[in-house]
């Protein structure tokens, strides 16, 4: 019979290797794997993209953003811009670096992979939100033209990717960018937020934090030099400049007529309150589902039953009883005052 | 014939084609029926009415989506009646959504009833309008009366009718009322009778409206005598891939029924759908929630119309006290232990005598009559060897272990849930189970799988959440099962029983037994806990649970379907795998390679393994040829040990499972088979913590559809057992 001793020794070290092998995102396996797949093809399309994406929003793109944005040094970033150049994606002149029309084409096609399974990964999966763009950054470059098309199709034909952008279509098409930075608002000024920049991850982060999502009605309080001070679906909240220049909104008065100030989640056990509407932070099947049982505009909710823990709650809803958790209830905003039905 | 029909069918046409598009087949009859409906309308109480006995349940095709079929003669017609998955909407969101709703649009039923909770007529309309939508055939059932009479509620079902325009019949099913005239009424719409033109949903939002209007007149210009373009406009307009591509390659003209061909050119149909894609930008993305909105607007307007009085205040109304009182802090979770206890208390006590009759009858008597019969006859040694010794045995065993306790657990599991009790029952434990990324229901499917971890598997169709369904299918197997019972009460009484005082015997060894399955419930959230931050962090996950009125279950109904359902199916599977596995077991006994039997030469093999993990070889072989069953592992132990060691005293020879009469002369012959209480220790963890039975691991197969779960699945447990047996067998021996 074995040293028990021993054994226990050889059992830790088995678990201490397959943890620093499979560790998720830090294992080994992990780093092979990027590595594996970051490809010649996938910086050029990553490439593209940028360069797309300084022609659609206007803002300038050079080697050096280009090196930032993909994560090479500049030597390796001009080399890179030579060869778009060299297989006719590209040509440069005096002012710089632009598309030509195959790689402008090349460029939507990986920008509308990588929105369809940012829209997926919102609708479909559990992934965090956060985590949403660099998932996608990766699975954008694994698929067939052929592939892509099935997706669009299993997904409904989706046209928003959850930042609020829009999915190119299949044959290019892709609407021109509308709204201003929420930065360059003055007080006073109404609007919903359309898009919410995902890059850098830390800036985005701290927006995703924040509750904010597209279709987030804003108001303006204040813009200067504390930042901007602004209300977000009746929440006040207060973002540096650099964060509120990632955040697109555009002017749409008629739609802030009525906002609601407080959620399914804050009604006290026996309150009734009206539904305004579910918050855009609820997307895909569970959104779908939310509607289906009845939470729509104008529908009078009664918290009814209470759970030991507190959470969930049995809500009346049209006739019903049903259970929804707390971190559900808090994206359906509702007025508590019945009467106010609008 | 109207023109103004559905797009779907204008005529009685048989739909052959249609369903065979779905993958069903049409079973001969006159008229095709399909039940909609909410959940908690009564809607298979309606089923079961009209269809008696004559019904059978199977899956839909390719989904795990419980699909129940009958058929009915009236009238001298013969109808087959589809019962189609309950749901709140038509949307396609969950698989269960997308059946009910391909069933309807694309199986061509020659009438759609649409059952209604008359106490909720308002939420329940959601549904009929969607339906409504789509075909013309319709009748509405306005079940449930007795309850809103009971509340004071009264429905005018005329003013329905009219508000509808599809007939309107008030029943109440549970007592057959209302039942001849539902019957005359889908009769008269089935015969053409009675031609419907039911009520679309004509506004919505003015954006929306005044797309559709662009889009309707667009398709009219292609397909002029289509006959439903605004609703086929509507599904454009929503992105639906189906009619998007039944546009594009032109096949829509051939679902209207007067068959316009192809209509006009390629040129036109792609105009047709890049200005639907040009109106899709406008209106997204707020334009589902817009839809829903007004479709829900609707069904407030009509409500209030034909809902003439009430809710009336109940003098005595029990559910909110009930309520209360089952959800309450203090006396929730001691009446939940309580109901639970029972529920085993009465299966373990009532199993026990049918148990040991059927053990008598297949085993002792039937066996050796067959064994006489096969030696008169002059059948070869190894034939009937294999046959009766092997196949048959492995069946009676596991029939007389497995089906009396099913057969008790599984009804009563069944009117506990029509009662409305356990989805209280999820609703107050979901906190725990939200805590390990899975769904509060689980509780109850995790129950399910002390009775049967396939049934316990088929359970967790109640999930319906993709994410949490999954944890729910992959961790059931943590539950201690009714074939792993007699395993541990008998190893715990011989060696746990053995170490304390005569007096405390039984109470020791019941303990451990419960500590057992205390600690399948812990590893259960472990488990689940782990496996939604790592594997299944990326599958999806909602949350809803409708927490149903109380109502008195239907006693015989309820044997009758768990029986069907769920007794028979599993135990049919259980022999299916048993009856090879029987086969399997004599014939390792029963070849000789070079000296010893293949049992033998795998138990010499992974002997020390064995003993590495504080087992032996002899429990790992019984574990590897009885993955069938747990019921007939220690049978099959018992068999090794002899063979193993040589001892022709006991049993009843190669390959042959036997049981002993006495616990004590079990004991002994293990304890000559070389096991101390280590083994026995690690013999509960390992009937605990090890791969399912093969009739579970087929079973998540068949749930899942996929090879990768179902690996994981069966291989978790298995490493996780070897795992705690190996640390519990080192650190033993460290202390010894």
């Amino acid at each position: 019979m074995s040293n028990p001793a021993l054994g226990l020794l050889v059992f830790a070290g088995l678990m201490v290797l397959t943890a620093l092998v499979f560790w998720q995102r830090r294992g080994i396996v992990a780093r092979v794997l990027r590595i594996v797949r970051t490809t010649e093809r996938v910086r050029i399309e990553d490439a593209l993209k940028h360069l797309y994406k300084g022609e659609y929003y206007q803002t300038p793109r050079s080697i050096e953003s280009l090196a930032g944005a993909i994560h090479v040094s500049r030597v390796q970033a001009a080399d890179l811009l030579g060869r778009l150049v060299e297989s006719g994606l590209a040509r440069s002149d005096g002012e710089g670096t632009h598309l030509t029309e195959t790689g402008r084409e090349y460029a939507l096609r990986i920008i509308r992979t990588h929105r369809l399974w940012e829209r997926y990964l919102a609708d479909e999966t559990s992934v965090a939100p956060v985590d949403w763009h660099d998932e996608a950054e990766v699975r954008e470059h694994t698929l067939s033209p052929p592939e892509v098309e099935r997706l669009a199709a299993r997904m409904g034909l989706p046209l928003f990717d959850p930042h609020g952008d829009p999915i190119p279509t299949a044959a290019g098409h892709l609407p021109p960018v509308t709204g201003v930075a929420l930065s360059a608002l003055t007080p006073g000024d109404e609007g919903t937020i359309v898009h919410l920049e995902d890059e850098p991850r830390e800036v985005y982060e701290r927006i995703v934090t924040e509750g904010l999502t597209p279709l987030t009605r804003v108001r303006i309080l204040s813009n200067g030099a504390e930042g901007v001070r602004f209300l977000a679906d009746g929440r006040e909240l207060t973002l540096g400049s650099v964060v509120a220049a990632q955040v697109t909104v555009e002017r749409r008065p008629e739609t802030t007529a009525h906002v609601a100030s407080a959620t399914l989640a804050d009604l006290r056990s026996g309150e009734a309150a009206t539904v305004v509407r579910i918050s855009s932070a609820c997307q895909g099947r569970q959104r779908r589902r939310l509607l289906d049982l009845g939470l729509v505009a104008g529908t009078v909710v009664t918290a009814e039953l209470d759970s030991p823990w507190h959470d969930p709650i049995g809500y009346r809803i049209r006739g019903a009883l049903i259970a929804l958790r707390r971190q559900q209830a808090a994206t359906v905003y509702v007025d508590r005052d019945p009467a106010a039905v609008h | 014939m109207t023109s103004a029909s559905s797009l779907i069918r204008t005529g009685p046409a048989k739909g052959e084609g249609s369903l065979g598009q779905i993958g069903l087949r049409r079973a001969p009859s006159d008229y095709l029926v399909a039940l909609a409906g909410n959940p908690n309308t009564g809607k298979s109480t309606v089923f079961n009415s009209l269809t008696g006995l004559r019904q059978h349940t199977g899956n839909w095709p390719g989904k795990t989506v419980t699909r129940a079929e009958g058929t009915y003669e009236h009238a001298g017609r013969r109808v087959q009646l589809v019962d189609l998955p309950g749901t709140y909407s038509l949307q396609a969101a969950s698989t269960d959504e997308e059946v009910a709703r391909d069933f309807v649009l694309f199986g061509r039923p020659d009438v759609t009833v649409i059952v209604v909770d008359a106490t909720r007529l308002e939420r329940n309309l959601n549904l009929v309008l969607q339906v409504l939508e789509i075909t013309d055939r319709a009748v509405v059932c306005l079940n449930l009366m007795d309850e809103a009479r009971r509340r004071g509620i009264a429905v005018d079902a005329g003013a329905l009718a009219a508000e509808l325009n599809v007939p309107v019949v008030a029943t109440a099913a549970r007592h057959g009322e209302g039942l001849p005239a539902l019957l005359a009424a889908i009769d008269g719409v089935a015969t053409g009778a009675v031609r419907p033109r039911p009520l679309r949903v004509q506004a919505f939002h003015p954006d929306i409206d005044e797309a559709v209007e662009t889009c309707t007149a667009q398709l009219t210009d292609v397909w002029p005598a289509l006959p439903s373009p605004r609703w086929v406009a509507l599904r454009l307009l929503s992105g639906d891939e189906r009619i998007e591509a039944a546009v594009r390659d032109g096949a829509l003209g051939g679902l209207a029924a007067d068959s316009t061909g192809l209509g006009a050119g390629a040129d036109a149909r792609a105009r047709l759908l890049e200005d639907a894609l040009g109106m899709r930008w406008r209106l997204a993305p707020t334009f589902h929630d817009a839809l829903i909105e007004g479709i829900y607007a609707h069904a407030h307007a009509i409500a209030e119309r034909c809902v003439v009085d009430g809710p009336r205040r109940l003098k005595v109304d029990l559910d909110p006290a009930l309520d209360r009182m089952v959800t309450s802090r203090w006396l929730g979770f001691p009446l939940m232990l309580a109901v639970l206890a029972v529920v085993f208390w009465i299966t373990i006590a009532g199993a026990n005598v049918p148990s040991r009759l059927l053990a008598h009858l297949l085993i002792d008597t039937v066996h050796p009559a067959l064994a006489g019969v096969a030696a008169m006859i002059g059948t070869p040694a190894w034939l009937s060897g294999l046959t009766l010794d092997g196949v048959y045995l492995a069946t009676a065993w596991v029939v007389s272990v497995m089906l009396p306790p099913m057969a008790i657990f599984f009804p009563l599991f069944t009117l506990l849930e029509d009662s409305g009790y356990l989805p209280r029952v999820a609703f107050n434990l979901d906190p725990v189970f939200r805590r390990c990324g899975a769904h509060g229901k689980q509780a109850l499917t995790m129950c399910m799988g002390f009775g049967c971890n396939a049934a316990g598997v088929v359970a967790t169709r109640v999930i319906d959440s993709p994410r949490e369904r999954l944890i729910a299918i992959i961790t059931n197997t943590f539950s201690l099962c009714n074939g792993r019972w007699p395993t541990q009460i008998l190893v715990a009484s011989i060696f746990i029983g053995a170490i304390v005082p005569a007096n405390l015997a039984g109470l020791a060894s019941a303990s451990a037994v419960v500590g057992i399955a205390v600690l399948g419930i812990g590893m259960m959230f472990l488990s689940s806990w782990f496996l939604s931050r790592t594997l299944l962090r990326g599958e999806a996950s909602t949350f809803s649970l409708e927490l149903p009125p109380y109502r008195p279950p239907r006693v015989l109904q309820t044997l009758y379907a768990s029986l069907i359902d769920r007794t028979l199916i599993v135990l049919w599977r259980a022999i299916v795998f048993a009856a090879p596995a029987g086969a399997v077991i004599w014939l390792s006994a029963n070849i000789h390679v070079g000296g010893p039997s293949l049992a033998e030469h795998a138990v010499t093999w992974l002997n020390p393994f064995g003993l590495l993990v504080g087992l032996n070889g002899v429990i790992l072989v019984a574990y590897l040829v009885a993955i069938p069953a747990n019921e007939i592992v220690v049978p099959t132990i018992l068999m090794l040990t002899v063979l193993a060691l040589g001892d022709a005293g006991v049993g009843r020879g190669a390959g042959v499972m036997f049981e002993l009469d006495s616990a004590r002369a079990v004991g002994s012959l293990l304890t000559a088979g070389g096991w101390t209480l280590l083994t026995a220790v690690n013999l509960l963890l390992f009937s605990l913590l090890h791969n399912p039975c093969s009739t579970t691991i087929y079973t998540i197969y068949k749930e899942t559809h996929s090879v990768r779960w179902t690996t994981v699945a069966t291989a978790m447990p298995l490493l996780m057992g070897f795992v705690v047996c190996f640390l519990v067998a080192q650190v033993w021996r460290l202390l010894a």
